[in-house]
């Protein structure tokens, strides 16, 4: 019973996979893009940094590893769900998705994670390959980090994902959905720690940082691998990663609800 | 001679109709406008806070005074919003391109290039001049900027120059569309690579970097080389004050190869149904 029900979801991605893989220019302009990116970024704290060594131990060599992995980590952060509502919304198009036997968001989610694997094979690998080459071989600071890393950074897609898919949902109320997708890239591109690391804000403005979801996207993961914080700092985040992923799905799951119904009633 | 007059005349004519519509828009959808008027200041502010932070933690950039930082910053903000009015179609020329959107321009007795822009102007990038003049002045009161009148000449024949050089940038970028026959979007890569190069000096950046950005991407003369001379930082490339009309001459010639690059690529354009 689940299986098959699985199975459904799987194709979906499996679709979506094989579509994303048939967009080559897309993806040559869209590395040559990131890279271009990097380098820059990665010139641009060498610059700063000189050979001082930041206060919680951070130096230019770790804002290295620190600016090719968060390069790497903007690619598995790419989710298609809030203008793949916004765009089933004014078209319509979700009457018949919702027709589907199966959950719309289903729907959604498989397709991100489809593009996700396509991604990862396409974007990510090519993308830490000119790092390693140009910049820096991005080294994990101690063997040990590696689950945490992985721990956190999953539970860093569950909110990215999570936030996507909640802001796209507006999109069933609001006419113009493009100024809110805005605030949202640039709430998440400045506080989140991926353009930027938080370390650098004033400590009142961190502190408050530390209460958004946002951190837990990118900073959280990358403190993590380049090391710039205790162990019990990390575990200390690590839980209120955990609570803001538990927040995030419950707002989800009742937004969804709500969301759904008023599509029944209107009638598509 | 006469019928070029009358051309550029008829031209004016179809511009200003143009703005009058696009600024109808804004009363058209003012919840619209107002979305924007939020998310854009926010991008900018956030921004420009950041550049505070690190100098806060650093010091001075290579130099460059806090105040100078954001006289820097303000250039690049403005500048950015006027592109943003004006060319950010270029952005989104691999979907026209993809639709066969061009062909409804095509038919018409203008320019394609002038219609893909001026048809549809971009009002809500008003919303970025905000925060750009915001911190534009406020650069110049900390850097106690004088507002002589070779100054005031200097800042607009620079913002017109810069606001050219980053069309014509778009316009290159956009069209790679027509051999690519893709639909790329690289709005959002171009701008955070902008971001990187006009708002801080790019004399921090390594001596290859620089000479890429002067000489093949023109990104430096955007912001960089015309705010050295406007506030009389020394620079590699100093050449006595001509720093903006180099600018608007950058501007021209990148504009000039845009087109021609534009007009190329228009053979290449296989109409809908492709």
């Amino acid at each position: 019973m689940l299986n098959g029900r699985l199975d459904k979801y799987l194709y979906i991605c499996k679709i979506r996979m094989i579509r994303s893989f048939t967009y080559k220019f897309e993806v040559y302009g869209n590395i040559l893009m990131q890279s271009i990116i990097m380098i820059t970024t990665a010139f641009f704290w060498k610059a700063l940094f000189k050979n001082e060594t930041f206060e919680n131990g951070v130096t230019a060599d770790s804002m290295m590893t620190y600016t090719v992995m968060s390069a790497a980590l903007s690619v598995m952060f790419t989710t298609g769900v809030e203008r793949r509502i916004q765009q089933s919304v004014e078209k319509g198009s979700i009457a018949t998705d919702m027709m589907r036997p199966v959950n719309v968001f289903g729907i959604f989610l498989a397709e991100d994670i489809g593009n996700l694997i396509a991604l990862i094979v396409q974007n990510l690998f090519p993308i830490l390959l000119i790092g390693s080459l140009l910049i820096k071989v991005p080294v994990i600071v101690s063997l040990s980090a590696i689950p945490m890393f992985v721990g956190s950074l999953f539970l860093s897609m569950a909110i990215n994902w999570l936030l996507a898919a909640i802001f796209g949902m507006w999109a069933f109320t609001a006419i113009s959905m493009d100024a809110l997708f805005q605030v949202k890239k640039h709430l998440i591109r400045l506080l989140s720690g991926s353009i930027i690391p938080i370390w650098f804000f004033p400590a009142w403005l961190s502190d408050i940082l530390n209460l958004l979801p946002f951190v837990y996207i990118y900073q959280l993961p990358l403190d993590i691998y380049i090391g710039s914080a205790t162990n019990d700092e990390i575990c200390r985040r690590m839980l209120i990663q955990l609570v803001w992923v538990l927040v995030l799905a419950t707002l989800y799951y009742l937004l969804s609800k709500k969301v759904l119904k008023k599509v029944m009633v209107q009638g598509g | 001679m006469k019928k070029t007059g009358s051309s550029i005349a008829h031209y004016f004519g179809v511009t200003m109709c143009n703005i009058k519509m696009a600024l109808l828009t804004i009363v058209e959808y003012p919840s619209n406008i107002l979305g924007w008027l939020i998310s854009n200041p926010i991008q900018f502010i956030l921004g420009f806070a950041t550049i505070k932070f690190v100098v806060e933690q650093f010091g001075e950039i290579n130099g460059w005074s806090y105040g100078q930082l954001a006289f820097l910053y303000g250039i690049a903000v403005i500048s950015h919003a006027l592109s943003m009015i004006f060319f950010v179609q270029g952005w989104f020329m691999g979907f026209y391109v993809i639709e066969g959107d061009f062909d409804r321009f095509l038919t018409r007795p203008l320019s394609v290039l002038y219609q893909f822009f001026f048809t549809n102007i971009n009002v809500l990038g008003l919303t970025d001049l905000i925060p750009g003049i915001l911190v534009f002045v406020y650069g110049c009161v900390k850097t106690d900027f004088s507002f002589t009148v070779t100054n005031v000449v200097g800042i607009i024949v620079m913002l017109i120059g810069a606001t050219l050089i980053r069309g014509g940038i778009y316009i290159l970028l956009g069209s790679t569309s027509f051999w690519t026959k893709s639909a790329n979007d690289f709005g959002q890569f171009t701008q955070e690579i902008f971001d990187k190069t006009t708002m801080y000096p790019i004399s921090m950046y390594p001596e290859a970097m620089q000479l890429i950005l002067t000489f093949v991407i023109p990104i430096g003369w955007v912001s960089f080389y015309p705010a050295s001379e406007l506030l009389g930082i020394e620079h590699a490339f100093s050449i006595g004050g001509m720093e903006v009309w180099i600018t608007l001459a950058v501007g021209i010639v990148t504009m000039l190869i845009a087109g021609l690059v534009f007009k190329i690529g228009m053979r290449r354009y296989e109409s809908a149904g492709n």
